[in-house]
């Protein structure tokens, strides 16, 4: 059995998700299409409900 | 997100798809294909010199249009990777024109014309596919006009304009007005460049340009052949010179939007497009009239929506305090149509139920809280994937494991499985990351004490 | 001394409000400095390899970064560091933009200023700092799940796949929580009973999995990583047992509405208790009415529960389901039918004869004499709908044991008395202490699938930390000296996170080096200096202020 993970697009949810695993001792592929990370929340100014910067 | 960038055990793939999967849960084997930047990822340090010179202006997407890049950039300024990109698109020297400036000044020496797309093949056990979102396109939605009028704009595009970062660095400047600020500064080029041939002629001749107008326009000069082009010369800078100080006065009155309208369920809960709710554009829309108040203490809000969904921890109590506090009025109904009334104001015009009339409200800006639309190529990752869609458009999932799809060893989560906001997102990504360890992790690798 | 001094610009951040440059060309100049950089982004992947060319080329053995907060980038600044070969303990952070380019925002002299001031105080302390080693200790591979509703037996079975031991504590004689009452669940429209049944058989089928039912937690001891945990079953005996991390799943309970539009468990009756009708087949009534946010989005609690909207279509639904006469009506102030199945649930109860109205919170609905009246905002009439039968839907609410459960575990509860996580965005689902770690509707309310999903979640957050060989942590941590300390406890009082031990037979004080936070309160309490903190010591503290 192989023990690497693909994780496919680079917003908040897949680096979440690349950070848990990485951090679990798996190996992660985080496979974004932009030249970088951080999908939509990137965009964002600051972010509810805490309202702090977004990144 | 910096830490993604730096974790050993992360290995990051930008600028890259997903081509093939193969195998089965335990056993895939994916291929990624690497697409070409044309800038050696090894070699550059994101350092922008090569961003600074490129002659090639480009509308900046991360801005949403509303600012410009060259066409080679750097997708945001904290980015990561920092890595360049030349845009094959418009880059001259990818289109077969002479330019490469940016090899030129390249220090680190990482622009590389010849890069092709690459091909990777790698082993897994597990995929999660974590690929979100589009904005949905308002201008599907006629009688809203975005496009047409200039001050018609989407929340995203009201981020950028928020952003201190962004286009306008944080001020709520017109979407109308900067379009005749960048009238002003192509115009002010054309009267510097104008003057300057004048001054030739003028210098030559000793005389000033409007003296000398007066004069030829008497037929003084006639059959004089330098003279007339000095005319021509003149009279194509008044075709500039007048517009340009009537722009000029009407730019000084310009003023920073205060009358917010926000519009509601733009391309949500309307069959005509998506019939679910995005769940998050109530609360980003209530978030972005604060921070417009907290820019600008006169700002006044108008939130235009069927019901607001404030519907997670602490949202009804932001919504409670951003009332009390920023300006922000509530109209419960859906927005008819808008038009453009004078001075580029959008009107809303919506119906009144209770008086069952219909009304009309100018606003200095409105803004378009927009679908959580599947993404444009869903259907083609889905393919890739051999997973199903619902029939919203999201990944399909299993009822009693919410976080799996239609195919054993692939999970998903965030606004690819459904439209969320953050901490739906974050929970959901902790939630598929446990999915993948837990078909895994061998349970006789891992004996606990 | 070979100090090294990194300014960033912040892009215009810091660089727009004060002269960073001038701050580099100044901090260049300070005694033990051999190299200053200003950088466009530290913190940006070409500022790190800034900072790391300047180790190496310069030699450098201190390294100080003046940016922005050390809350959120001093770990990068000392990782980095330590990539580079440096000791990450030899790292300072000065903060010129919350100090300076935030606060003087319109001052650009005096920004630039106090700006060179803050760095010339932070390389005199750099001189002075010291290289430390992190500290490790062992970890358990095992988790106490407080409740066994769907997010505690969620978190409990993927655990258990994952090879971790789980200590499972439920109060009631069953698993199962809300869950086993309820009658059909939304939006699918599966049994619940069976529904929770399945994921009840998939825990108990686990070796790995202790469940304790009718039981409590009675006390909890030891440190986080190394618990030692009492419960006192049903029977009254207790059982012991050791674990490294803690899930609360302890869920939460409609409200029962006392004094609210005539409550009164006969013909005005809570969501809940449709549902145990539902389930015993016992609703007659032709004429219903819902009356949403009973007791709930009020002064006296202010939240939105979050599952009402939802439980409320979805019986009225049922009950037009079982027989289609039945008039259902449908008061509400916002249907918070969120996302893709709820809205179409929303959307199918109106096509199949739901009615739905507006009520006004400050005119709500009247509730008596067979009948409902409200005012209708929409329209400004008022409506008069017979009925024999009213249900409030009730919100959520805390368990009555939530705040000696949030005691007894030393982790908060929001205003609202529901756990509070430690950052509601971007780590719902841990607790701010280490270690601690919350799902379900005792963090929120939640429906089953958002409950579930939790569950996982909170499984990967812990596999995190106990997939590791061993835990390391910060070694910026208390000391007190043995030889001075005369045993006066005062620091014992003061810690606020109970890190501090008073050895009898010493007549002297410890610090349990994993408990500290490195706070500094027993530092600043200790009348005989023997308590000092890694990193803050008094001579590289004098350091800082006498450069002032
Ligand atoms: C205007 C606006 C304001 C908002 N404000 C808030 C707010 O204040 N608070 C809040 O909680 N939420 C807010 N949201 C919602 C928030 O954007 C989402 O909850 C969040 O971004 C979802 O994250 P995600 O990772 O699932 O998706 P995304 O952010 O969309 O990320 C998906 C990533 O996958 C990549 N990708 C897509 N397809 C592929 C592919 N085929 N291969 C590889 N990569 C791919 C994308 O490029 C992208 O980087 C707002 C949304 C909008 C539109
Ligand atoms: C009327 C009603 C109808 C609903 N209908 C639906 C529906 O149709 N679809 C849907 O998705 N959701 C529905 N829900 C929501 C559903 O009940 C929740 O999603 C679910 O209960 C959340 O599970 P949980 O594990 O977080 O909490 P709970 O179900 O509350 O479980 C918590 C468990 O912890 C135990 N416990 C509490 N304190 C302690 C302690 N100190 N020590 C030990 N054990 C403790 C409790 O006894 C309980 O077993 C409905 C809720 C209500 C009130
Ligand atoms: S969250 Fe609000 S604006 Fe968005 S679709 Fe739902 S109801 Fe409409
Ligand atoms: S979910 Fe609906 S009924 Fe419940 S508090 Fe929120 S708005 Fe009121």
């Amino acid at each position: 059995m192989n023990r690497d993970i693909v994780v496919i697009g680079g917003g908040i949810a897949g680096i979440q998700s690349s950070l848990d695993l990485a951090e679990m001792g798996f190996k992660v592929y985080l496979v974004e299409k932009l030249p970088s990370i951080g999908g939509k929340m990137a965009q964002l100014d600051k972010t509810f409900p805490t309202n702090d910067c977004a990144i | 997100m910096l830490d993604v960038g730096r974790h050993p055990n992360i290995e990051l793939m930008a600028y890259s798809e997903v081509d093939k999967v193969e195998g089965e849960a335990g056993a895939f084997k994916v291929t990624v294909r690497r697409k070409a930047r044309y800038v050696d990822e090894d070699r550059c340090t994101g350092c922008g010199a090569c961003a600074e010179k490129c002659p090639t202006v480009v509308s900046d997407a991360f801005n949403e249009g509303l600012g410009q890049r060259r066409a080679v950039y750097s997708w945001f300024a904290q980015g990561i990777p920092s890595t360049h990109t030349i845009d094959a698109d418009h880059c001259r020297q990818l289109n077969g024109k002479k330019c490469g400036i940016c090899k030129k000044v390249c220090q680190a020496d990482a622009i590389d014309f010849e890069q092709q797309d690459r091909f990777i093949d790698i082993d897994a056990g597990a995929i999660i596919v974590a690929s979100g979102y589009d904005v949905f396109d308002a201008s599907r939605i006629p009688e809203y006009q975005y496009r047409q009028i200039p001050n018609v704009i989407t929340a995203i595009e009201f981020e950028r304009l928020l952003s201190a970062s962004g286009p306008t660095s944080g001020h709520l400047h017109r979407p109308s007005d900067l379009a005749v600020e960048e009238e002003i500064k192509g115009l002010e080029k054309k009267a510097a460049k104008a003057l300057k041939m004048l001054g030739k002629f003028e210098k030559k001749y000793e005389k000033g340009s409007e003296e000398f107008y007066l004069e030829y326009r008497d037929g003084k000069y006639e059959g004089d052949e330098d003279r007339r082009k000095w005319a021509e010369k003149y009279e194509a800078y008044l075709a500039v010179s007048g517009p340009l100080e009537e722009m000029k006065k009407e730019a000084e009155a310009f003023d920073v939007a205060k009358r917010l309208a926000f519009v509601q369920c733009v391309g949500s809960r309307d069959f005509r497009f998506y019939p679910f709710c995005s769940g998050y554009c109530c609360m980003h829309s209530i978030k972005e009239a604060i921070i417009a108040n907290e820019h600008e203490p006169e700002t006044t809000s108008v939130i235009f929506g069927m019901d607001i969904r404030a519907v997670g921890k602490g949202f009804e109590e932001y919504k409670i305090r951003g009332g009390n506090q920023s300006g922000i009025s509530y109209i419960r109904g859906r927005v008819a149509e808008i038009v453009e009334g004078p001075g580029h104001n959008p009107v809303v015009v919506y119906e009144d139920t209770r008086e069952r009339k219909v009304m009309e409200q100018a606003f200095d800006m409105v803004i378009l809280a927009t679908a959580c639309a599947p993404s444009r190529d869903v259907e083609g990752l889905a393919e890739i994937l051999g997973i199903e869609i619902n029939r919203f458009g999201f990944f399909q999932t299993g009822t009693s494991q919410p976080l799996d799809t239609t195919r054993p060893g692939i999970f998903t989560c965030g606004c690819a499985h459904g439209p969320m906001d953050i901490p739906e997102s974050v929970a959901q990504a902790s939630g598929a990351a446990a999915r993948a360890a837990q078909i895994l992790t061998d349970s006789r690798m891992r004996k606990a004490s | 001394m070979r100090i090294g001094v990194f300014i960033c610009d912040c892009g215009s951040n810091i660089a727009g409000h004060l002269d960073c440059a001038a701050v580099t060309e100044y901090g260049s100049n300070l005694p033990g400095v051999v190299y200053a950089k200003e950088n466009l982004y530290t913190c940006s992947e070409a500022g790190i390899v800034e900072i790391q060319k300047g180790i190496k080329d310069h030699n450098l053995n201190r390294v100080v970064v003046a940016s922005c907060s050390p809350r959120t980038h001093q770990p990068l600044f000392q990782s980095s560091c330590a990539a580079a070969g440096l000791n990450p303990y030899l790292f300072e952070m000065v903060n010129i933009r919350d100090q300076c380019s935030w606060v003087h925002m319109q001052e650009r002299d005096r920004a630039t200023e106090k700006a060179k001031d803050l760095v010339r105080m932070g390389v005199s302390k750099a001189a002075f700092l010291e290289p430390q080693d992190d500290i490790e200790a062992s970890l358990i591979p095992r988790v106490l799940v407080i409740g066994a509703g769907v997010a505690g037996l969620s978190a409990a079975e993927t655990m258990a796949d994952m090879g971790l031991e789980v200590v499972l504590v439920e109060k009631e004689a069953e698993p199962g929580g809300l869950l086993n009452d309820l009658y059909r669940l939304s939006p699918y429209g599966e049994n619940s009973s069976e529904r929770i049944g399945e994921i009840i058989k998939a825990v108990s089928s686990k070796p790995n999995v202790t469940l304790y039912t009718g039981s409590r937690v009675e006390d909890i001891g030891g440190y986080i990583w190394d618990v030692d945990i009492t419960v006192r079953q049903g029977g009254g005996e207790t059982v012991k047992e050791k674990v490294g991390c803690v899930v609360v799943a302890t869920g939460a309970v409609p409200l029962t509405p006392e004094g609210l539009y005539g409550y009164n468990g006969r013909d005005v009756i809570t969501q809940m208790e449709l549902e145990e009708r539902l389930l015993k087949g016992e609703v007659e009534a032709k004429g219903i009415v819902m009356i949403q946010c009973a007791g709930a989005r009020s002064p006296e609690r202010e939240y939105c529960s979050r599952i009402c909207c939802q439980t409320a279509v979805k019986n009225a639904r049922l009950l037009r389901e079982q027989s289609p006469e039945t008039r259902v009506h449908i008061l509400y102030r916002d249907m918070q039918m969120y996302g893709t199945e709820n809205e179409q649930m929303l959307w199918d109860a109106r096509g199949e004869g739901v009615r739905f109205d507006v009520f006004l919170p400050d005119r709500p609905p009247e509730v008596g004499e067979g009948k409902v009246r409200f005012y209708q905002p929409l329209t400004g009439e008022r409506v008069e709908i017979p009925c024999e039968l009213t249900v409030l839907s009730t919100p959520l609410v805390p368990r009555e044991d939530s705040a000696s459960l949030s005691q007894l575990l030393r982790v908060p509860v929001d205003q609202n008395g529901f756990f509070l996580e430690a950052h509601a965005k971007l780590r719902p689902l841990d607790f701010a202490t280490d270690g601690i770690f919350v799902c379900g509707s005792a963090r929120y309310p939640a429906n089953v699938e958002e409950a579930r999903s939790q569950g996982l979640g909170v499984s990967s957050r812990i596999a995190t930390i106990l997939f590791k060989e061993k835990l390391v942590t910060s070694a910026i941590v208390a000391e007190i000296d043995p030889a001075t300390c005369v045993g006066c406890m005062g620091c014992m009082e003061m810690c606020p996170y109970g890190a501090i031990d008073y050895l009898p037979e010493e007549g002297v004080c410890r610090v349990n080096r994993i408990l500290c936070k490195g706070c500094g309160c027993c530092a600043s309490t200790c009348p005989s200096q023997s308590a000092m903190l890694k990193g803050f010591k008094p001579n590289q503290l004098l350091a800082q202020i006498r450069a002032v």
